[in-house]
C-alpha cells in the first residue's frame, strides 16, 4: 500500500515536472496542427468570420495545382544540389578544424558557423549583388567566356544558386556536428590502423565514415528536413521563377494565405508539404538505418 | 454588520471610479497605422500631435505598419487575430478589393462629410478611378505615383534625336543608341524578366493604360480589356526583345550610368538619383516623360497619354467599433481638408497627395519651383489609373505576367497568342 501511494506520488510528481513541456507542445503544436487540419477542410479567408467547410476540395485543387508540383518537384532538385554539396563539404570543415591545434578548434570553427547565423535575408542581396550583369565576378566572365550566365533567369542555373547559398550558409552548421562526431572517435581506433599498417584514405573510409554514422544521421535528416521549408531566398531572388524552378511549398503556402488571403487553400499545401516532408524523412531514415547497420549500428 | 456594508460599498465605489476616470480622460482611441517609412509615418505624428490639441477628446496612436514580409500580410494577420487598428493607410486598390469583399472595411461614402471632403480636397475627378463594382468607396487615397519613363536627355541628344512619344521613335532611339553602343542596351531592368504579380505595374500596365486611352481591363468578373491595345504593348516588347534592345537583367544603376537610357520611373527614384547621381541633371541629363503609344491611330495625337498609377491610401477597418472608426473619420477629414497638410505631405514623403489641382493650385507653386522633375508627375495624376480592383489581383496580375509578358520578352509566343493565354488564364480563375 505504501509502495503503491509512493509511485502514485512519483507518478503525479513526473507529470507535473514534464508539465511545461507538455503544456507548451499542447498550445503551440497540437492545438495549431489540429486547427490547421481543420482549416484545410474550409474555405476561410483570413478575414471573414465564417468559415464554410468544403470537404476535399483544397485537396483536389491542389492535386491539380502547377505551382503544387512545381514546389514538390523544386524541393527533390534542391535536395539533390544541397546534400551533394553540403555533405562533403561540412565533412570537409570538420575534419580541418579537427587537424588544427586544440586552442584554435573553438574559434575557427565558430568561424565557419557565423554564415549560419547571417540573415537570408542579407545573403540573397549579396548574393544578387555578387550575380549582377555588371559584377566584377561576370565582367570576368564576359572577358574570359566572351559570355554571361543568367544565373537567375536561367531554370537550372536558378536552382544550383540557390542550392549553393543554402548550402554556404549550412555547411559550417553541420561540420560543428561532425566535429563533434569526430571527438568521440576513440584514438586507439587509429593506433591499431597504424600497427596494421592501413592508408590515410583506409582509415579514412573505415574508421571515421563509419563512427561518424550518428551525426551522419542526424546532419541528413536535418538536411533533408530544411529541404521543405526554404522560404527566403527564392522569395528575395527569384519569387520562384524562372518558370517556376525554383518555386518552393513555403511560397505557395505564403502566398497562397498571406497574398490571395486563402488560408485553407494555404493550410492544405501546408499539410500536403508536412506530409511529404513526413514520408521522405522517413525514407531516407530507412535508407540511413540500413547503412548504419551495415556498419554494426543499431 | 451595518458599517461593513457600508465600508464594502464605499470600496466598490473607488474602485469604480478608479476603473472609469482614465476612460474618459482618454476619451476616445483610435490605432492608425501608415506606412513603414519614416516620412510618411512622421507626417502621420506630427498631424495626430496637431489634431489631438484642438480636439483632446480622441487620442490617436499612429504606427508605423511592420513590413514583414509585407504590410498586407501584417494587416491580414492583425485582423484575423483581432488586433486590427482603427484605421490602417499604405492600401491601394486590389488589396481594399480583397478586404471589402470579405466584409473588414467599411464604404467611406457612407460616413457624414464624405461629399464635403473630395470638394474640400479637390477630389472629384481623381476620386472616381477608385469608385468599387458595388458604387461605393472604400479608399480614402492619399497619394498617387504616376508611372512614368524617364529618357537620358544628354544620350538624346548626342543621337540627334528628342524624346519619343511612339512605339516607332522607341525603336528608332533604341537603333541608333545600341549602334553606337554595342554593349549598353535601351532598357536594363531587371522586372522585365520576373514574374512577381506587381512587376506588371511597371511595364505592361503602363503602356497598356496608354495604348487603350484608359480602357478598363476588368468590370467585376469580366474581362473588358482592349483586345487591340494589349496585342499592340506585348508587340512593342517582342520588338524590342527580338532586337537585343533589352536587358531583363539586374544591373545596378543601369540608368544613372548611361548603360541604359530609359527606364520605368516612379518619383520614388528621383529622390535616390539626386543624393548618389548629384551631376545628374533633371532637365539637362534627364527628363521624365509618359508611357510611349501606338505609332499609328488616334492616340498619336494625345498630349497626355494614360498611364498605371501606383497609388495608395487609408481604410477604415470594420472590427473596431463605431464610435472609434467615427473618430478616425474625424481625424483624417481634419487633415486632408486643408491643403496646407498636403503640402507638408509632399514635402515630407516626397509623394503627391491625390488632389485635381495639383499642377494649378498657387499653395504648391513654390514647392514644384524647387522640384521641377515633379511637374510631369502632376501633371499626370489626373490621367494616372490605379490598380486592379479585383480580389484575385494577385493571381490576374501573374497570369498576365506568366502567360503573356514573360513569354514574349523570352520570345516564345506571338503578341496575338499570348494575350489570348492571358485571358484563358484570367477566365479559369474566375471560374474557380
Amino acid at each position: 500500500m505504501v509502495k503503491q501511494k509512493l509511485m502514485l506520488g512519483g507518478e503525479v510528481r513526473g507529470w507535473f515536472l514534464t508539465s511545461p513541456y507538455l503544456l507548451y507542445t499542447l498550445v503551440f503544436f497540437i492545438l495549431p496542427l489540429v486547427q490547421g487540419i481543420y482549416i484545410a477542410f474550409t474555405n476561410w479567408d483570413l478575414v471573414s468570420t465564417g468559415k464554410e467547410f468544403i470537404g476535399f476540395a483544397n485537396f483536389i485543387k491542389a492535386f491539380g495545382s502547377k505551382k503544387v508540383i512545381a514546389a514538390f518537384f523544386a524541393t527533390y532538385k534542391f535536395m539533390a544540389i544541397f546534400l551533394a554539396a553540403v555533405m562533403p563539404i561540412s565533412l570537409g570543415i570538420a575534419l580541418l578544424v579537427n587537424s588544427f591545434p586544440s586552442r584554435f578548434k573553438g574559434l575557427i570553427s565558430v568561424a565557419f558557423f557565423l554564415p549560419f547565423l547571417v540573415s537570408s535575408v542579407a545573403t540573397s542581396l549579396v548574393v544578387r549583388g555578387v550575380l549582377n550583369y555588371t559584377s566584377p565576378l561576370n565582367h570576368l566572365l564576359r572577358q574570359v567566356l566572351g559570355y554571361v550566365p543568367n544565373w537567375l533567369g536561367d531554370p537550372i542555373l536558378a536552382v544550383i544558386v540557390i542550392g549553393l547559398m543554402i548550402t554556404w550558409k549550412c555547411s559550417g552548421y553541420y561540420a560543428l556536428i561532425f566535429f563533434c562526431g569526430l571527438q568521440t572517435i576513440p584514438k586507439e581506433l587509429y593506433e591499431a590502423a597504424d600497427i596494421d599498417g592501413a592508408s590515410n584514405q583506409k582509415k579514412f573510409w573505415n574508421i571515421t565514415i563509419p563512427m561518424l554514422y550518428p551525426a551522419f544521421y542526424t546532419v541528413m535528416i536535418m538536411a533533408v528536413g530544411l529541404m521543405f521549408h526554404i522560404f527566403s531566398e527564392p522569395y528575395m531572388l527569384t519569387d520562384g521563377g524562372p518558370k517556376l524552378s525554383t518555386y518552393t511549398w513555403f511560397l505557395e503556402i505564403y502566398y497562397q494565405s498571406f497574398t490571395n488571403a486563402k488560408v485553407g487553400y494555404g493550410s492544405t499545401v501546408a499539410i500536403l508539404n508536412a506530409m511529404t516532408t513526413f514520408i521522405t524523412i522517413i525514407l531516407v531514415r530507412k535508407l540511413l538505418e540500413r547503412w548504419g547497420k551495415a556498419y554494426g549500428w543499431e | 454588520m451595518k458599517k461593513s456594508l457600508i465600508y464594502i460599498l464605499l470600496l466598490v465605489g473607488i474602485l469604480l471610479l478608479a476603473l472609469t476616470v482614465p476612460a474618459c480622460a482618454e476619451g476616445q482611441k483610435v490605432t492608425f497605422w501608415t506606412l513603414p517609412d519614416p516620412e510618411p509615418a512622421a507626417f502621420w505624428t506630427d498631424s495626430a500631435k496637431d489634431f489631438m490639441a484642438v480636439n483632446p477628446g480622441i487620442q490617436v496612436d499612429v504606427r508605423a505598419i511592420a513590413e514583414a514580409p509585407t504590410s498586407e500580410a501584417v494587416l491580414l494577420t492583425a485582423i484575423a487575430g483581432g488586433t486590427a487598428p482603427t484605421a490602417a493607410g499604405g492600401i491601394f486598390n486590389g488589396f481594399a478589393a480583397q478586404l471589402a469583399e470579405a466584409g473588414a472595411i467599411v464604404p467611406l461614402d457612407s460616413l457624414p462629410g464624405w461629399d464635403e471632403l473630395i470638394k474640400n480636397r479637390s477630389m472629384k475627378e481623381a476620386i472616381k478611378a477608385w469608385q468599387f463594382p458595388d458604387g461605393h468607396f472604400y479608399i480614402l487615397p492619399i497619394y498617387s505615383n504616376p508611372m512614368l519613363f524617364s529618357w537620358r536627355t544628354d544620350v538624346l541628344k548626342e543621337l540627334g534625336v528628342d524624346t519619343p512619344r511612339t512605339y516607332s521613335q522607341v525603336s528608332e532611339v533604341a537603333a541608333k543608341f545600341m549602334e553606337k553602343y554595342p554593349d549598353n542596351f535601351l532598357m536594363a531592368y531587371k522586372r522585365l524578366g520576373s514574374t512577381s504579380w506587381y512587376y506588371r505595374w511597371y511595364d505592361f500596365f503602363p503602356l497598356y493604360e496608354a495604348a487603350s486611352d484608359g480602357q478598363p481591363f476588368l468590370m467585376g468578373n469580366e474581362i473588358t480589356a482592349d483586345d487591340k491595345a494589349a496585342i499592340e504593348v506585348f508587340k512593342f516588347f517582342a520588338d524590342l526583345s527580338a532586337a537585343g534592345y533589352l536587358l531583363p537583367r539586374d544591373v545596378p544603376d543601369a540608368f544613372p550610368t548611361k548603360f541604359s537610357i530609359w527606364r520605368p520611373c516612379g518619383p520614388w527614384e528621383l529622390p535616390r538619383w539626386a543624393e548618389s547621381f548629384p551631376e545628374m541633371e533633371y532637365g539637362e541629363s534627364f527628363v521624365v516623360a509618359p508611357p510611349p503609344i501606338p505609332t499609328l491611330g488616334s492616340l498619336a495625337s494625345i498630349q497626355h497619354p494614360k498611364t498605371f498609377a501606383d497609388a495608395k491610401g487609408y481604410v477604415l477597418l470594420a472590427q473596431g467599433s463605431k464610435e472609434d472608426r467615427e473618430a478616425a473619420w474625424e481625424f483624417l477629414k481634419w487633415v486632408l481638408s486643408k491643403p496646407e497638410n498636403d503640402l507638408k505631405w509632399a514635402e515630407m514623403t516626397g509623394m503627391l497627395p491625390v488632389r485635381d489641382d495639383l499642377s494649378t493650385n498657387t499653395l504648391f507653386k513654390e514647392f514644384f519651383k524647387q522640384h521641377p522633375e515633379l511637374i510631369a508627375y502632376a501633371e499626370s495624376i489626373p490621367y494616372a489609373i490605379p490598380a486592379l480592383m479585383h480580389s484575385r489581383y494577385a493571381d490576374i496580375y501573374l497570369a498576365i505576367g506568366e502567360e503573356g509578358f514573360l513569354p514574349i520578352i523570352n520570345g516564345e509566343k506571338t503578341p496575338e497568342q499570348a494575350w489570348q493565354d492571358v485571358k484563358d488564364a484570367i477566365g479559369r480563375i474566375f471560374a474557380e
